[in-house]
């Protein structure tokens, strides 16, 4: 890589810098709508769990017995060390038991606006066209860090803000959970300058930095559940510092220096390696892939398998992971169920709360299952416009079978994803309760929600078919069944508005037994929406743009 | 003759835009068959209607001897198609992509695909998303011309190819037209239509305005001609047909119409002439007789 090796000899540093005002300026243009997005979207979590907490649990004792879940070694698994949760108040609830995800969403929102930002805008060849003005050599990488730290303090802004003056939390642990957010977000920003040195690919440079996101969730992890508080585990990831504060607790600052020190090294080495290489290229290099293509490929099954295999294979790792948490959970939800509020029992809604508990969740990872689903048939209409199907469709593949085979690899995989998804939630139930049974009932449990997915897959089609622009509305089904599904027992809706979602239909597996009529009834629902979607997309224009 | 591709009064509305106004095409079979347009005039549409991706909304169009909208799978066996625009899968090589399209079409050279990547100098290891936009267009050509089909539909093939690409492409597209197939190059490169269309069609804003061979095309328009003569040409200005006559360091250069070619060098003859050069139109002449005004006043019709 032949790149200038010594930059700062033969350029001075105000050159390298030339044009950070201005870009700065562009990039908050570019962003107008991302940058209020995000950040509001923090401020509205806060101001849901302030709202949506008092309900669920109205009295102390309530909450005390909630917050007993999450105390426990998996409870901290899930959700950090878990400090003040001997005495817990709604503001300690709401910094110390969802702290770890907004964390993570700020993480998310910097790595995916530094990637954007730089690799992107190299990848597309924009940046060509950038530096090829009176722009310096380090000044877009540097405005891009100027906007993610602007947009870390205007959400810490956004959620302080949020806390103190529509929460009514109190002032200084507000203040350290704030900060300690934009500081997480901007440790991840400085993950993201080095991993978009790394690769050629936004995707892989975004996966990169996802990566090091997932290896820092799994080390807290394990360093949670070891005791309360954490342990020297903890303290290795960046995401453990911020929840070291202790917001409401200890209210301490100082961890905070290491989110500092992190972010400050990383943008260093970015920088450092941005320095070192030229525009467009990268430090791992491309390798070179099949000459020529598998037997496999050759036909349009082998083709949908080929291109689906990624999505299908990154849903169904992630619900088998979910799973695998929720199901390791049961055994303290056992322990604590005499004091739960009641809103948990209407919930899961049985008399036997473990099976109740399982069956939720198999319904649960059916809204999540549905969302897969939307995303394969959008993805099959990015085919569509971005002019990738039509040198298909213009050899001998007829438009059915494109769509059809397409539509087979999907359904097979919906199934596969809810079968891998039960046996995980099944055998992590067992690995803390000991009790078998819960493997089969819960593979069960999961394969009777699949007709239920395929509903939305059918309708999914259907749009893709007869209303191709209005793809993205399958998504109002998998958000209805969600929130009805999740809220509707216990804001008593009336049975009609519940029934509307095709999750409700599936008898509740493990607490009932399977019920043949409903599936078979949604099953044919999604047939006959799949066929009036595959007809009406044999009739119509082929779209691109 | 057989026809291969025949189209009468296509229509295809995008909205308030008419993409094809009444389409007459005809290709026949083993002929070249120059597309010409600019952008928007409709010539990607029309190879669309003619692939079955688009419906017209009237007119009729025959492919072979099918429809092409309800035949569409089987005369996709029959033909080969490169769009203007090749969009390839990021994580597929180019080399999975010519197979996979060639594979889907059925038979298909295997040497010949491995010998067209040499010819092109196209590298089938890499994946999609390195390619350059020439590098795209490769894959789409070598596809198409290493399977073994009736009918080439190339609309814009070489958009994004060098010069040195531009030969070999010639000369591929010489080799089908001498094994008697049949190609429908839609192109705004006038030098590689010129050198390789037996037949030409002109499109305008949805309409076929020209048709015919290009010796039968330049007989229909005017003649260039240059002389120096003993004696003034000028009285040359009041024959029938002759238009534009022009003085010029002692040389005369007029205009003739093509049915008025021999009138002209009659009356020539007598008046001594030292040397005489004739051109016929090039095909930029043909093409902005019917597009000229368009440098004016641009067209707003955005249809493809």
């Amino acid at each position: 890589m032949p790149a200038d090796a010594s930059p700062s000899s033969t350029t001075s540093r105000s050159d390298r810098l030339a044009g950070v005002g201005t870009l700065v300026r562009f990039l908050l243009r570019r962003d107008r709508i991302k940058l209020p997005a995000w950040t509001g979207g923090l401020g509205l979590f806060v101001v849901y769990l302030a709202v949506a907490l008092p309900s669920v649990a109205a009295t102390e004792e309530e909450l005390r017995s909630a917050t007993q879940l999450f105390a426990d070694p998996v409870g901290r698994l899930l959700i950090g060390p878990g400090y003040g949760f001997d005495e817990p108040s709604f503001e300690r609830f709401v910094a110390n038991g969802y702290g770890l995800y907004f964390a993570i969403i700020a993480a998310l929102m910097n790595i995916l606006l530094v990637v954007r930002h730089t690799r992107l805008e190299e990848q597309t060849g924009r940046a060509e066209l950038i530096r090829a003005n009176v722009v310096g050599r380090a000044a877009p990488l540097t405005a891009t860090l100027i906007l993610a730290v602007i947009t870390n303090l205007v959400a810490a802004v956004v959620v302080g803000v949020a806390m103190v003056g529509i929460a009514g939390f109190a002032t200084a642990g507000s203040l350290v959970f704030a900060v300690g957010l934009a500081a997480t977000g901007i440790a991840f920003a400085g993950v993201a300058t080095v991993t978009a040195q790394l690769s050629q690919y936004p995707r892989a440079a975004a996966g990169m930095a996802g990566a090091v996101l997932g290896a820092a969730f799994l080390v807290r992890a394990g360093g949670d559940m070891a005791a309360e508080g954490g342990t020297a585990l903890s303290w290795l990831s960046p995401l453990a510092w911020a929840q070291q504060t202790a917001p409401f607790v200890l209210d301490r600052w100082w961890p905070l220096a290491l989110s500092i020190v992190f972010a400050v090294s990383t943008i260093a080495l970015g920088h450092l390696l941005a320095a070192r290489r030229d525009l467009g290229a990268s430090l791992v290099a491309t390798r070179p892939g099949a000459h020529e293509a598998s037997a496999r490929l050759g036909t349009p099954v082998g083709l949908a398998v080929r291109l689906q295999r990624g999505n299908m294979i990154g849903w169904g790792a992630a619900l088998a992971i979910g799973g695998l948490a929720f199901g390791a959970y049961t055994d303290a939800l056992t322990d604590a169920f005499l004091d739960l509020p009641g809103a948990f029992t209407e919930l899961f809604g049985a008399d036997d709360l473990v099976d109740g508990y399982l069956a939720y969740m198999a319904t649960f990872m059916a809204f999540l299952g549905g969302a897969y689903a939307v995303t394969a048939v959008q993805s099959l209409r990015g085919e569509e416009t971005s002019g990738r199907a039509e040198p298909l469709l213009a050899a001998p593949v007829g438009r059915i079978t494109w769509l059809a085979t397409n539509l087979v690899v999907t359904t097979v995989g919906v199934v596969s994803i809810m079968a891998v998804t039960g046996l995980a939630t099944g055998f992590g139930a067992v690995l803390v309760t000991g009790d078998t049974h819960h493997i089969p009932d819960l593979a069960l449990a999961h394969l009777n929600q699949v007709p239920a997915v395929w509903v939305v897959l059918g309708i999914a089609v259907l749009l893709l078919g007869a209303l191709p622009r209005a793809v993205a509305g399958a998504w109002i089904i998998v958000a209805y069944g969600l929130v009805v599904g999740t809220f509707g027992p216990m804001l008593d809706l009336p049975e009609a508005v519940l029934e509307l979602s095709p999750f409700a239909h599936p008898a509740e597996v493990p607490t009932e037994t399977v019920r043949a009529l409903p599936l078979l009834t949604l099953s044919a629902i999604a047939v006959g929406a799949a066929a009036i979607g595959l007809l009406a997309f044999r009739r119509r224009d082929l779209e691109t743009t | 003759m057989a026809h291969v591709i025949t189209t009468e009064g296509l229509v295809k509305t995008f909205g308030s835009t008419r993409a094809l106004d009444g389409l007459e095409l005809s290709v026949t079979e083993g002929e070249v068959h120059g597309f010409l347009g600019p952008n928007g005039a409709g010539k990607s549409t029309a190879i669309r209607v003619l692939l079955g991706l688009l419906r017209a909304d009237s007119g009729r169009a025959r492919l072979f001897d099918g429809d092409p909208w309800a035949d569409a799978v089987t005369l996709h066996r029959r033909l080969a198609y490169v769009p203007g625009d090749v969009e390839l899968w990021p994580n597929l090589t180019g080399g999975e992509a010519i197979d996979l399209f060639a594979r889907l079409r059925g038979r298909f050279d295997r040497t010949r695909r491995d010998e067209l990547c040499e010819r092109f100098d196209l590298d089938p290891t890499k994946k999609g998303r390195t390619y350059s936009k020439g590098n795209r267009q490769k894959v789409a050509l070598i596809s198409a011309l290493a399977s073994e089909v009736e009918l080439l539909l190339l609309d814009e093939p070489t958009a994004g190819l060098d010069p040195l690409m531009e030969a070999v492409f010639q000369e591929c597209i010489r080799d089908i037209k001498e094994a008697g197939r049949t190609v429908l190059l839609s192109s705004h490169v006038l030098a590689q239509v010129e050198a390789l269309a037996d037949r030409v069609s002109i499109i305008r804003q949805g309409r076929i305005v020209e048709s015919g061979s290009l010796a039968e095309l330049r007989h229909l328009h005017r003649i260039t001609i240059t002389v120096e003569t003993a004696e003034s040409a000028h009285a040359l200005e009041r024959l029938a047909g002759v238009h534009d006559l022009r003085e010029l360091d002692g040389q005369f250069r007029f205009e003739v119409e093509g049915d008025h070619v021999d009138d002209t060098v009659r009356a020539l003859a007598p008046l001594g002439v030292r040397s005489i050069v004739a051109h016929p139109p090039t095909l930029e002449q043909l093409l902005m007789r019917h597009y000229g005004d368009e440098t004016d006043a641009p067209s707003s019709d955005s249809a493809r």
